[in-house]
């Protein structure tokens, strides 16, 4: 509501919330072992003989980074050949705690033996933090905010929530978040020596939109963005997420024993945790007859006391879509 | 519009930052109006290039604590950080308990970088431990108290503008009602090499929209400034700065790290920034441009800002703060938030540092000053690799100045 004061906030005279939640209606990953995210939900799944990185000399994949490859292998499946209808007011979210370390530890050992002359001018992009998000950018021409969080283990349900707030903003009509986490030489010796025995090499991609938007270009809710909670502790971070869902609550995607661990299936997944966790809500939704999943990462169990994170919780609350039912089919996978 | 809605219009309340001008916001203020620093010669091993200067951090004004954070080593970046995120909370009135409820959205680019690059550097003498991003936001977090959320926000050198909108918008939708924003980036040799392998940095120093400008020039340092509601603000009795009034953003898609030369992102970033607080271009008196002293960027920047001022270009006064401290990478946008309400607050516009300007960069740039600021809004603007723009408005508290 440009012109007022409060401006994208102003809330109607009503009261009522300008939008309604918005969904999930596309998802995408490049996982080592898994072919889409029904995978998640299978822990004897087989796929374990993909590689994400295989087209790494395809198309657009020259000379860019593990992540950034990564992330739009995982963009591209989310899409499925799709294109949004407009790029123009579709942000880009991209979620890493790690993507571009070896590109700034690999300059640091070249400038130690062979001075500044030794870097390549082609790798210099890839030391920026933000490199993976400008590359999603540029494929699919995406001119909205282009946003690169950082959080720690929080980070990915944090890139979901914010994808969210975008649209409540009315700064985009829909988003593609990407969370990425590549196994690279110095990203493994940081996971060794903090005591990780297994981490991902993988990246998952969500298209987040407004219901009506999704609508408007035909494509399926497969969840619904209900509530976010940020807290020191994981109680309070649920009950901020749940506080306006009075039904049972069915899967929790959350580290620890009594749900779906993705962290003791994958391995430390960092910023690409939360990405993931919303990836398997949607495949659930799909089948079984469950009405909402609580996503939960940062605690203890995902190694984030060790990762020197800022030490927060956050929670995600996912809802079936009005709409949706058991069932749906597994993706076409066009890549 | 309701009650509500006006009471969450975002204001700044407190200010702090350690640059090359010295520690506290008092000295920077003192010393921009006298002409900013000169930058001095990094004295690094393997530098071997043409760019070897940056504006530096004088070593006293370069905080001894805190040392360490969840066993993780902290370099400058992270410790100048705590310095002025105290500053700004003290200087906002906001203490005690009270900084429990304080969230902090962090920008940063290379973080923690110094000291994994210090110890690579060394010969494999030391194995560097754990250093992601986010450890700075978690310093400072730590620091403070704060039980609220800690967001890293890893937006390259418009990381500054997009922590402010984030933060913005963590209070215009009631997620929070006080946030500390700000940014910290400090000295490495990768982040030299990187721009210096790419042509695009300034042997001398920075020199934005100079007719003989060959480059960009780092310094280091950081700024923090308090955001809160204008309810809160008023509860607790505290004085702001400037109401942080519009804020938005876009992506060019168009280059790694050039600039679009169509600029038509930033210009609608600048659009989008003024519709969002209510402004129309003639109600801005003032222009902290990203301004880099690349020759591209420069130019490219000129020719937005004729697009969204029209012939009021010639009369509008821009700024260029990066002549004055280099360019502060990921606390760029936040150097130039701090600037844009101190401008707004004393309603006065520093001098330029001397320039002979270049022809093709067709705007204003005050050499006598200090100007006063004559109309009401202050727009500034930060792009960053991965065509990365943002820009966003600063007016006097309730819209005055």
């Amino acid at each position: 509501m440009p012109g007022t004061p409060a401006g994208r906030w102003a809330v109607p005279p009503d009261g009522t919330p300008p939008e309604t939640s918005p969904v999930i209606t596309g998802c995408g990953l490049a996982v080592s072992g898994l072919r889409d995210e029904y995978d998640l939900l299978e822990p004897t799944a087989t796929g374990a003989e993909h590689d994400p990185d295989a087209g790494r000399a395809g198309p657009g994949m020259r000379h860019k980074d593990r992540a950034s490859r990564l992330a739009l292998h995982a963009v591209r499946r989310a899409l499925a050949g799709a294109a949004l209808p407009d790029p123009a007011a579709t942000a880009v979210v991209v979620s890493s705690n790690f993507g571009n370390l070896d590109t700034v530890c690999d300059f640091t050992d070249t400038i130690a033996a062979e001075t500044v002359t030794g870097l390549s001018p082609i790798r210099v992009p890839h030391m920026s933090s933000n490199v993976t998000a400008g590359w999603v950018a540029l494929e699919h021409s995406l001119r909205g905010p282009n946003i690169t969080l950082c959080s720690g283990t929080t980070s990915g349900l944090d890139a979901v929530f914010w994808a969210a707030t975008l649209l409540a903003a009315g700064r985009a009509e829909a988003a593609v978040v990407v969370g990425v986490e590549p196994d690279t030489a110095p990203v493994a010796r940081l996971h060794r020596e903090h005591g990780a025995r297994s981490w991902l090499d993988g990246a998952a991609c969500l298209i987040v939109e407004k219901p009506e938007h999704a609508r408007a270009r035909g494509v399926r809710p497969r969840a619904v963005i209900t509530g976010y909670g940020r807290a020191a502790r994981r109680d309070d971070a649920v009950r901020q997420a749940t506080k306006a869902y009075d039904r049972p609550l069915g899967l929790w995607v959350a580290p620890g024993p009594g749900g779906l661990d993705l962290t003791a299936r994958l391995g430390r997944c960092s910023g690409a945790l939360g990405v993931l966790q919303c990836a398997a809500a949607a495949a659930r939704f799909d089948r079984s007859a469950d009405d909402a999943v609580q996503a939960v990462a940062g605690d203890e169990h995902t190694g984030a006391r060790t990762e020197g994170d800022p030490g927060g919780v956050a929670a995600l609350l996912l809802t079936r879509p009005e709409s949706g039912h058991p069932g749906g089919d597994r993706h076409d996978i066009r890549v | 519009m309701t009650s509500g809605s006006d009471g969450r219009r975002p204001v700044l309340t407190g200010l702090g930052a350690v640059s090359c001008l010295g520690a506290g916001v008092g000295p920077y203020w003192n010393a921009l109006l006298a002409g900013g620093a000169a930058p001095r010669e990094v004295d690094l091993p393997h530098l071997n290039m043409r760019a070897t200067r940056m504006y530096r951090v004088p070593g006293a004004a370069v905080p001894e604590h805190p040392r360490r954070h969840a066993g993780v080593p902290l370099g400058a970046v992270p410790r100048m950080a705590v310095a002025a995120a105290l500053e700004a909370l003290d200087d906002a009135g906001i203490a005690g308990p009270d900084r429990a409820d304080v969230a902090v959205v962090m920008g940063s680019e290379m973080g923690n970088a110094s000291v994994q690059e210090e110890r690579r550097g060394a010969g494999g003498a030391g194995r560097p431990r754990w250093t992601p991003l986010a450890v700075a936001g978690a310093a400072v977090g730590t620091a403070i108290g704060s039980r609220r959320g800690n967001i890293g926000v890893g937006n390259a050198c418009s990381a500054g503008g997009y922590a402010l909108g984030i933060a913005s918008d963590l209070i215009r939708s009631g997620e929070a009602s006080v946030v500390l924003v700000g940014a910290a980036d400090g000295v490495t040799r990768v982040g030299m090499g990187g721009f210096d392998r790419l042509g695009a940095a300034d042997p001398q120093r920075c020199r934005p929209f100079a007719r003989d400008r060959a480059g960009t020039m780092f310094g280091d340092g950081a700024a923090m400034v308090v955001l809160e509601s204008t309810t809160h603000a008023r509860r607790r009795g505290a004085r702001a700065y400037a109401e942080l009034a519009g804020v938005a953003w876009s992506c060019d898609a168009r280059h790694p790290t050039a600039p679009d030369p169509d600029a038509a992102q930033l210009v609608r970033a600048m659009r989008e920034a003024l519709a969002d607080a209510g402004l129309r271009p003639d109600q801005v008196g003032c222009v902290l441009p990203h301004a880099t002293g690349t020759a591209l960027n420069d130019a490219v920047e000129s020719r937005a800002l004729r697009q969204v001022f029209g012939p009021g270009t010639d009369r509008l006064p821009l700024f260029a703060l990066k002549a004055m401290i280099g360019h502060t990478s990921a606390a760029a946008g936040i150097f130039a938030c701090l600037t844009a309400a101190l401008v707004v607050s004393r309603a006065r516009i520093p001098a330029n540092a001397p320039l002979e300007q270049d022809p093709d960069c067709a705007v204003w740039l005050p050499l006598e000053g200090p100007l006063r600021l004559e109309r009401p809004a202050v727009l500034a603007n930060t792009c960053a690799f991965g065509g990365n723009n943002s820009s966003f408005a600063l007016t006097g508290p309730g819209g005055t100045t």
